[in-house]
């Protein structure tokens, strides 16, 4: 049952149920049988954090275990944070209603750098401190993961400790030694001790880092007996790792509403921009017949109408065409649509695009990221302007009329001629269209999107300096004039809100009180442009005496030590400085089919062979 | 194609399940207990299925009805328990029946019985449901009334069937009354809206309702 002053305040706010749990799937657990209470917290609305994958896996395994209970908390939108903080509801678990502060472990998913605020916003809401230094106790101890834990240096202030890579192994070795540090009455302290001890665990209060007088780092130290390099975890078998059965199916509309399997981790093409293609890393695959048996329980259990087989680059994988032949055996029958994310452009095919379109018509997406051949070899996009032109010929002459192309804006080495090949390769996509469309009367979409590029930590481009606002303002005022052919509708990205990610994506742990400082001047919920407030953001920075240009637009010497250098993605620095230093020339690397390119990923494997 | 009517409550927790969620939850309950559904045919083929009167977002009911195609000839053995089986908090599924020659038809839908619960900050005076009725035994009790056609004032009494029935439980108070529905229909929150308007020194501060039931023109219990 719910609470009467929740009851309350319900009826006042805008899609309650997404504050109401209850969802088929959502796992109830009788306390007295629980010794590990797990609150997986999602810093963004539910709709969002309810579509994450990794969620749903983690919720499964945890809630599988014998004596933990895990459950959901996301970030309440504003108009509910309001009523609860004016009825004096404390943030809670969906499943069981009792506040943030009655649970063990905190577990934050770090998705994207403008949900730190939220992060901060949630635990006060929840009743625990937001500095870690103010929670003495081992109850309510604060953990993360995920792609930004790669740097997790901004937010060693407010976080115990971090998970860094696949969470499916490290996630119960960690619940394990909770239950009994509790056991042995051990003090946070000494747990901490302990838990660094585990291999991809970073308890960022057992680092020292100086600094030279020019900001940059000196050295980082550990104590307790913490590594001095904490190197990433990965599954090594995705056959045998640990999958839900079930998924929590919401009982509102949520953005990615439907079942997912993985059908492999890590990427073979290392586009040189892509954190998650180095950080993933090495690849591995599950088989046809796993990702058959797994979507079929999903989809029994769940009654989804919709399965989508996800990865970073489904169009390659290697048994894909088996596979989607068995799944649409399956799925058409029970009037489930496939859809297949992530396709590239050189490699979609009219036997494919039959496919995903069999049982309901999706969107198609290709991402060119850049305007001409030469930026595309910089950043390692191995696709032509000829790829997409067939592919797009491909999808128009089997009737779709809606296709959505992906830029970015910003890139290193960029230049206007760039720029005005975005413009070039939209109108030939809309030439395409008239070429090759059976209907012209029924009219095309052509969506163009230029995102800001966001230079992160843990790839090649880490060493590069993220154009500033004026500039990043003027190529998109550029890109409005010349965005001008029929058919297409040109959509950018704030430039605001990229600045401040290129501000925090590669920031250290000074950065914190800065964090600090924005959230209680009442920064919240950065990404969404209607409460996104920059200058507050400047502002706050400036009051700790920090530059945020030193952060974001600084391009750094191959020798720089990093905030991020002591944290492990598999990928070797001195990998990702090759990759940089052939980017400066246009060189392309070839993908991990065709030849190894010596990244290091392949040591994290049992006799060190990936499987590509 | 046959057509089926289920009778269910949405409670507790499903309250806030507003009415194109439920249909998408109905339609994944369905699936996940195999019930045999008929699929529209077509650009976007979905299982076909009808909530009769909506009820709004934070509205609880026990008499809801949603229609939708089987593709068998009978409703399957255990299909109410097998579909509690999979739903989620708060749906209850009732029974379920074959519509021959249709059914009842929702637009003969007339009236809906709510139980509307007011609660106040302090005990609820003796003498409040005596003011209540006073109110409401009246020929004419005007309220502004909002439409897609803007907003009027209304004589609320021709959208109630018969006299609230009041009762009181400490700082509560339970007010059951048949109001307009389909057609002639007229929100339960307008009750409290003319209390709170006309009977201000009985300050409500926070309201509930439930459907109980909906009625024919006739005044027989709709299935």
């Amino acid at each position: 049952m719910l609470d009467s002053k929740l009851e309350r305040i319900l009826s006042k706010v805008q899609k309650p149920a997404r504050y109401a749990g209850g969802e088929w799937g959502s796992v109830t657990k009788n306390k007295k049988d629980v010794d590990l209470r797990f609150a997986f917290c999602f810093p963004d609305v539910y709709e969002v954090g309810m579509s994450h994958l990794g969620s749903r896996i983690l919720y499964g395994l945890l809630n599988d275990q014998d004596g933990i209970w895990c459950e959901r908390v996301c970030a309440p939108w504003v108009d509910m944070e309001q009523q609860m903080r004016d009825a004096g509801i404390p943030l809670y678990g969906l499943e069981s209603g009792d506040p943030l502060s009655a649970f063990d472990i905190i577990g934050f998913t770090l998705q994207y750098e403008l949900s730190f605020s939220n992060i901060l916003n949630m635990l006060d809401l929840g009743g625990v401190p937001v500095l870690s230094s103010e929670r003495k106790e081992l109850k309510n101890l604060v953990v993360a993961g995920g792609p930004c834990a790669y740097n997790p240096e901004p937010l060693c202030g407010f976080i115990d400790l971090f998970m860094i890579g696949d969470g499916e192994e490290i996630m119960l070795e960690l619940t394990n030694l909770y239950r009994s540090a509790v056991k042995r009455s051990l003090s946070k302290h000494e747990f901490l001790v302990e838990a660094a001890q585990i291999t991809g665990i970073y308890v960022p209060a057992l680092y020292e880092v100086s600094y030279h007088e020019d900001g940059t780092i000196c050295k980082v130290e550990s104590c307790d007996g913490a590594p001095a390099f904490v190197q990433k975890r990965i599954v090594k078998d995705l056959n045998t790792m640990y999958y839900p059965d079930y998924f929590v199916v919401p009982s509102t509309d949520i953005v990615f509403d439907r079942a997912m399997v993985e059908l492999f981790r890590g990427c073979p093409r290392g586009c040189r921009f892509c954190q998650a293609g180095h950080t993933y890393r090495p690849l591995r695959k599950k088989s046809a017949e796993t990702v058959m048996q797994q979507a079929k329980k999903i989809l029994e259990n769940s009654g989804y109408e919709e399965i989508s087989l996800s990865s970073l680059s489904t169009s390659d994988y290697s048994e894909l065409s088996d596979l989607t032949e068995r799944m649409l055996n399956y799925c058409e029958p029970c009037h489930i649509s496939l859809s297949l994310p992530s396709l590239r452009a050189d490699s979609f095919s009219a036997e494919l695009m039959e496919r995903v379109q069999k049982v309901r018509k999706s969107g198609l997406t290709f991402a060119c990221e850049a305007g001409t051949q030469r930026l595309r070899n910089v950043i390692n996009k191995n696709i032509t302007e000829e790829d997409v032109l067939n592919a797009c010929e491909i999808a128009f002459r089997g009737g779709w009329n809606h296709v959505k192309l992906y830029f970015m804006i910003g890139l290193p080495t960029e230049t206007s001629e760039d720029l005005d090949g975005i413009a070039e390769i939209c109108k030939k996509v809309a030439y395409c269209w008239r070429m090759n469309t059976n209907n012209r009367a029924r009219g095309v979409k052509i969506t163009a999107s230029a995102s800001c590029f966001v230079p992160k930590p843990q790839t090649p481009f880490q060493w590069d300096a993220q154009d500033t606002l004026p500039v990043l303002q003027g190529k998109q005022d550029y890109m409005k004039r010349i965005m001008k052919t029929k058919n297409v509708t040109y959509n950018w990205h704030d430039a605001q809100t990229s600045v401040l990610e290129g501000i925090i994506a590669r920031g250290d742990r000074r950065q914190g009180r800065a964090i600090l400082l924005a959230w209680q001047r009442g920064c919240k919920f950065d990404g969404w442009e209607q409460h996104f407030q920059f200058d507050t953001w400047m502002q706050a920075f400036a009051d700790c005496g920090l530059d945020p240009m030193f952060y974001a637009a600084r391009p750094r010497p191959l020798d720089e030590i990093f905030p991020w250098d002591h944290i492990g993605c598999g990928t070797s620095k001195a990998y990702l400085a090759r990759e940089w230093q052939r980017s400066r020339h246009a060189e392309i690397t070839p993908d991990c089919m065709r030849q190894c390119a010596g990244c290091g990923c392949n040591a994290l494997l049992e006799g060190g062979t990936c499987c590509v | 194609m046959f057509k089926a009517r289920m009778k269910f409550a949405k409670e507790g927790r499903a309250k806030y399940i507003s009415h194109l969620d439920l249909m998408h939850t109905m339609q994944r309950a369905m699936a996940r207990c195999k019930m045999p559904l008929w699929f529209t045919e077509g650009f976007n083929q979905h299982a076909y299925v009808s909530v009769a009167l909506p009820l709004s977002t934070g509205y609880s009911g026990e008499c809801e009805f949603l229609d939708f195609n089987l593709l068998t000839k009978t409703v399957p053995e255990n299909a109410v328990h097998q579909l509690n089986a999979v739903f989620p908090k708060g749906l209850r599924a009732i029974e379920i029946y074959p519509l021959s020659n249709g059914g009842m038809k929702i637009a003969d839908i007339t009236w809906s019985k709510y139980r509307i619960t007011w609660g106040f900050d302090s005990p609820v005076p003796a003498e409040f449901p005596k003011a209540v009725y006073a109110l409401f035994g009246q020929e004419r009790v005007e309220v502004l009334k909002r439409s897609k056609r803007g907003e009027k004032l209304v004589n609320m009494r021709e959208f109630m069937n018969g006299q609230p029935e009041l009762s009181l439980f400490g700082h509560i108070a339970v007010c059951e009354v048949q109001t307009g529905a389909g057609s002639q229909t007229m929100s339960p929150e307008y009750l409290t809206k003319a209390v709170r308007q006309y009977l201000p020194q009985y300050p409500i501060s926070d309201e509930a309702y439930h459907r109980l039931c909906v009625y024919t023109a006739q005044g027989l219990p709709f299935r």
